[in-house]
């Protein structure tokens, strides 16, 4: 095992590396897969988010099962088990936006009755556009992410991504201002009809958040190591 | 051959005791292996101790002629002294306490040299300092060395682990070729065994006591000291070995947890780190003047009981 450790050089880190940019990538897929489902409003492009995310845990759990099977020093284990476990957590949040959009603008009977009219509230015209902005702004801030991760391998200077990563969380935070200002002329007709709509809000402007949190990650990782 | 007794307990509490300072910090954060710990260091404290060992012996030779019985009731005293200060806490050198109970003896015998004792001192006193300064310097150079040249994760990642070891297999090299004096070194003078046998007998007492009772004292070690980085830690390691190295060719055993305690102090301050603790250099400041003092009263009272046949 110890000779076995010595000989291998760094393969067993190099596969973790691998895995963690592959869950990485896959996130990018998935924030793009989405931004184009609400963009044509397509339920098997929505629906695909949710096989991403599915494919992303096992990803996980492959680069959590790498790491403690004696890839990396015991020291930096925990950071980067951390930095994976973030990551994830911006799949569920991607998942969680997609089937609350698909609840709201592609309900399941729309399929069977294509011109019957939806019982469901809608995503309101005013901050229709507003979604797709963010949508976009994710799939950007995701491959600054992807980006950062590179550089942090490279042993690269941070600094500029990570205020890329920044100025787009930010972009988002004044379109989520501009939005809730915008629901708060919308007429709502039940609760859930605005817990929905109130949640899916939440949910597509946290992606950039947990993205940040992320990206400050891999610069306590990148300092760590220094 | 019996009176070989003691020192082989000395040896075998040494190895127990000092294996922490090599591996301590690698094996309480899972760097390494404590099995694969106990195997380098015990590896490389016996060919440390049958390559270099020696150059020690002749120290301890030279400051006094001691009989046999003398020599028993040294390692003995030594023994007892660490026992006591280690129980009590106190910081406690192997070195330190040979040397005292080496003089203890002489003075009852009348023939302890004084002349070699300030060699030995100031040694005593320059190893924290080396320490600090080593430790200052591995930590600035090789910081500087790795930040110009590596800069994948995995590499370094890879270069911290191999350091990890080499470092530490070299500490264990050092600390063989250094301490293995203490605990044999004393029979030399006395005509029990010849330098070479001294030296094996020495190396496998301490690499006894690393094999079979260091785990405890490695995990206190390894977790009680401020918590490391990898980088830290093989500076540490490296600053320790080398100093214990250098004062392996000017012939003088000297205290490794003392090199330790310096080196983290001299990355403390390279790093501006929060490594140092005055309450702990106070003791080990307290443990610097025991040591010796009590080793040497205590040699000499074991030396009056066994003359006068009360023991």
């Amino acid at each position: 095992m110890f000779f076995d450790k010595i000989l291998s050089h760094d393969k067993k880190e190099q596969r973790v590396i691998e895995n963690i940019r592959g869950h990485i990538k896959l996130l990018c897929t998935a924030c793009n897969t989405f931004r184009l489902g609400i963009g044509k409003n397509n339920r098997k492009l929505i629906n695909d988010v949710a096989e991403l995310e599915r494919k992303g845990d096992s990803i996980r759990r492959e680069i959590i099962s790498n790491i403690y099977n004696g890839a990396f020093l015991p020291y930096l284990r925990p950071d980067l088990c951390k930095f994976v476990e973030i990551v994830d957590r911006v799949f569920d949040l991607i998942e969680d936006t997609a089937f609350l959009y698909l609840s709201m603008e592609i309900p399941e009977h729309s399929d069977r009755e294509e011109n019957s009219v939806s019982f469901f509230m809608k995503i309101p015209e005013p901050i229709k556009n507003d979604c797709a902005r963010v949508a976009f702004f994710n799939v950007k801030i995701c491959e600054m992410l992807l980006i950062t991760f590179e550089a942090m391998l490279k042993g690269e200077d941070l600094g500029e991504k990570t205020l890329a990563i920044r100025i787009y969380e930010k972009k988002i935070d004044d379109i989520k201002f501009n939005m809730l200002e915008e629901i708060r002329k919308v007429d709502i007709n039940n609760f859930w009809d605005g817990k929905i709509l109130s949640d899916f809000i939440t949910t597509i402007t946290k992606v950039s958040d947990i993205i940040e949190d992320a990206s400050d990650h891999i610069q306590i990782i990148s300092v760590s190591m220094r | 051959m019996w009176k070989v007794a003691s020192g082989v307990f000395l040896g075998w509490s040494l190895g127990a005791n000092d294996s922490a300072n090599i591996f301590g910090t690698g094996v309480a954060t899972g760097t390494v292996k404590y099995r694969t710990a106990i195997m380098l260091t015990a590896a490389f404290v016996l060919l440390g101790a049958i390559l270099e060992g020696p150059k020690c012996m002749a120290t301890i030779k030279d400051i006094s002629r001691l009989i046999p019985m003398e020599a028993f009731c040294c390692t003995l005293a030594t023994a007892i002294t660490m026992a006591v200060l280690t129980f009590m806490a106190i910081p406690s050198s192997s070195s330190q306490g040979i040397i005292g109970a080496v003089i203890g003896a002489g003075i009852l015998s009348g023939t302890a040299d004084f002349s070699k004792l300030y060699k030995i001192v100031i040694c005593w006193a320059f190893t924290p300092v080396l320490g600090i300064v080593l430790g200052y310097f591995f930590y600035r150079f090789l910081k500087y060395l790795l930040n110009k040249t590596v800069n994948s994760l995995t590499l370094r990642n890879y270069i911290y682990f191999i350091g990890i070891i080499i470092a530490g297999s070299y500490g264990a090299y050092s600390l063989g070729a250094n301490n293995v004096a203490n605990v044999t070194g004393i029979y030399v003078g006395a005509g029990i065994l010849s330098t070479e046998t001294a030296a094996i007998v020495g190396g496998v007492s301490i690499a006894l006591g690393v094999l079979t009772y260091s785990k405890k004292v490695m995990m206190t070690v390894g977790k009680g000291i401020v918590p490391l980085d990898p980088f830290s830690a093989f500076t540490v390691v490296l600053a320790e070995a080398f100093t214990l190295h250098i004062f392996t060719q000017i012939g003088v055993p000297v205290s490794s947890s003392q090199a330790v305690v310096g080196a983290v102090t001299g990355i403390g301050l390279a790093g501006d780190l929060r490594t140092v603790n005055l309450k702990m250099l106070g003791k080990i400041a307290g443990g610097w003047l025991l040591t010796p003092v009590a080793a040497g009263i205590l040699s000499y009272l074991l030396i009056i009981l066994m003359a006068s046949g009360i023991v």
